[in-house]
């Protein structure tokens, strides 16, 4: 444990103010991250895993949303003080992003090889060989067959695996320390995700970095992460390492998500199912946010949001039910 | 030769050997004609009564296609479709409109599928009023009906779709796909765009309303995990074949083509310690435009023999009900 994090988030709060009421979008978010650790942020829609995500690059839509409190300290440093052109050169290097639809990350009328060498530019790397080579270099690095071809291409010539594979190429051309990947391999064929997640495993372990997964998908977790951060409503429900999550869910919500999953490895008859559906974040429940769906409510749950509470060795929960009655 | 079926007494609905070519056509005022895509090519299946008919496949296998026929809303170029026994291309204006109302469909997004301008009554009602005229009180009776049977109240009859979840759209599609009481519900992709946490709310509805009513779905997915929920029976296509089809069980726990050993393989468990077979396929789906020569499986194929690209495999029964179609059975 004498190892420092890379990323340290603690109590990272970003809301929306908008004309309706303050959206807590992100609502006392902490967690580390350990460099090579691999942590998966899992959550439904609006339960602020991406703008979590987008919290940590600075991206935050403007002007409706702001971080009003908590601190993201990378390697020391408090990125949320940070100016947009300091931002300017932490993202894209250090610190990077590959997004759910690649169509959309990659400039339709640039070719591939254009949009990698402004990358290899815009990192001023002291890299002896020229910018095309450097490029070809990367293309190879993420396993894309023929890259010298493959440089003249425009994204709309490639499958939406090639064209995320570019995507990773571009990102991991600056040896980032985090890599943040937010619903990456959603779009993608089973057996295209597959290949795309060995990739970036094997990426990881030739470069060292960390990769936070923000995912919906348990199946991902389970199959990449070493650390796992759920979250509900704009704040961590539970914190663990991935077996402990897997074998002790703490969390009401853990517990029943996992549940509530169909299973490819074993024949289920009836899948249990959390009624309700998550709360609105301009209008959230006084208490624990998740006492609404909660089998296990009583009336401490409705009274106050409850603490983090520690369960296990690097494993802790917000639930009222851990702290004892 | 098209495959024969021993036990077709209770397939409601029947595909036998069905192809749809989508011509590719160049040249802006006289058309040619270069080639074709066989999306699909040469698929027989059977819904039975009252069970799950799960397709799985990655994009482009041709699953939604083979939907799309069975919704005639697409013309078989080859093969023919049974309804009961009857083939549906010949049916009378009568007989059609039978079979039109008898099969339904729920789609993947209920963003898109459900009329923003219309209110949730009268969306869920338009096919019940289209087929059947009725009175106003009738009408209410059975919205009434449907809207309890899919888990929604009285007063949202009168809500728009934008007031809804993605959740509660979906059991505002479904309620219209019930209303006029169909045989066969085809299910295109219908949890994929939902929340982790809804959906198996609405699959556990799916299989409730299937048990009340005895309908039949015809399930359209690429999640293997849901069609091993759902189905009783599942297809497994790539490029506009079916490569094996067997009873759930059997499939997920028997798998013989390596195509979907492969698909089982790249599933992600759903614990940490479970290690899968490490079956990773090299390279992507090949263009149906030009698929590879014999097996269409053999470029990506890590047992590939030599007689592969030259002879195409057929689909063979190698277990009771558990059809495979390679060169290596």
């Amino acid at each position: 444990m004498a190892a420092i994090p890379v990323l340290d988030v603690q109590g990272l709060k970003t809301y929306f103010f908008t004309r309706s009421g303050v959206v807590k979008a992100v609502d006392g978010v902490s967690f580390t991250l350990m460099p090579g650790e691999t942590l998966g942020i899992v959550g439904e829609s609006g339960s602020g895993k991406s703008m979590t995500a987008l919290s940590l690059m600075q991206l935050v839509p403007q002007p409706a949303g702001r971080i009003v409190g908590g601190r993201i300290l990378f390697q020391g440093e408090d990125l949320v003080q940070k100016s947009q052109s300091e931002m300017q050169e932490i993202r894209g290097r250090d610190i990077c992003m590959i997004l759910q639809d690649p169509m959309t990350s990659l400039n339709p009328v640039f070719s591939i090889g254009n949009q990698l060498v402004e990358t290899v530019r815009q990192n001023k790397e002291p890299h002896q060989a020229s910018l095309m080579d450097r490029a070809i270099e990367l293309l190879q690095k993420v396993k894309i067959p023929s890259p010298e071809i493959r440089m003249s291409n425009y994204p709309h010539q490639m499958s939406g695996g090639m064209r995320q594979r570019v995507v990773g190429s571009i990102a991991i051309a600056g040896a980032p320390k985090v890599l943040i990947a937010d619903e990456a391999t959603t779009s993608l064929d089973a057996t295209i995700q597959y290949q795309y997640l060995a990739l970036l495993k094997e990426l990881q372990a030739e470069t060292g970095m960390s990769i936070i997964f923000i995912t919906h998908d348990f199946g991902i977790v389970a199959k990449m992460c070493d650390r796992v951060a759920v979250m509900y409503a704009g704040r961590v429900a539970e914190i663990a390492d991935v077996r402990d999550l897997f074998n002790n869910p703490a969390h009401p919500y853990t517990e029943a998500l996992m549940r509530s999953v169909p299973n490819v490895d074993e024949e289920v008859e009836y899948l249990y199912s959390i009624e309700g559906q998550p709360p609105a974040l301009d209008n959230l429940p006084p208490g624990c946010t998740f006492a609404p769906r909660c089998p296990y409510v009583f009336d401490r749950c409705n009274e106050a949001f409850p603490d983090l509470i520690q369960v296990g060795d690097r494993h802790s929960a917000t639930c009222w039910k851990l702290a004892g009655k | 030769m098209a495959t024969t079926f021993e036990q077709s007494t209770d397939a409601i609905i029947q595909l036998d050997n069905c192809q749809k070519y989508f011509p590719v056509t160049k040249g802006l005022i006289f058309q040619r004609s270069i080639g074709q895509v066989k999306a699909v090519d040469g698929i027989s299946l059977q819904i039975r009564e009252g069970q799950t008919y799960g397709l799985v496949g990655e994009s482009g296998c041709g699953k939604t296609t083979t939907a799309k026929m069975v919704l005639q809303v697409e013309t078989p170029t080859g093969g023919l479709i049974r309804f009961n026994g009857k083939n549906i291309a010949d049916l009378d204006a009568a007989d059609r409109k039978l079979y039109r109302s008898s099969v339904q469909a729920v789609f993947q997004d209920p963003w898109s599928s459900l009329n923003p301008r219309l209110k949730v009554g009268s969306i869920i009602l338009e096919p019940l009023l289209a087929n059947q005229p009725m009175g106003k009180h009738e009408a209410r009776e059975n919205l009434e009906r449907l809207l309890r049977d899919v888990g929604l109240h009285n007063f949202h009859a009168d809500y728009y779709p934008h007031e809804f979840s993605g959740g509660q759209r979906q059991r505002i599609a479904i309620a219209r796909a019930l209303s006029l009481q169909p045989k066969v519900i085809v299910l295109d992709e219908p949890v994929s765009a939902l929340d982790v946490s809804i959906r198996a709310q609405i699959m556990n509805l799916l299989k409730e309303l299937q048990n009340r009513y005895g309908v039949s779905y015809l399930l359209i997915a690429h999640n293997l995990a849901t069609v091993r929920y759902m189905s009783h029976y599942v297809g497994v296509m790539y490029l506009g074949k079916m490569v094996e089809e067997a009873p759930t069980r059997e499939l997920f726990t028997n798998p013989m083509h390596p195509y979907t050993k492969a698909l089982i393989s790249a599933s992600l468990p759903s614990h940490p310690d479970i290690q899968r077979e490490d079956l990773v396929l090299s390279g992507e789906v090949p263009s149906p435009l030009d698929p590879p020569s014999g097996c269409s499986f053999h470029t990506r194929c890590p047992f590939v023999l030599d007689r592969c690209p030259e002879e195409e495999p057929v689909l063979r029964e190698l277990a009771p009900g558990h059809k495979v179609s390679c060169h290596l059975f």
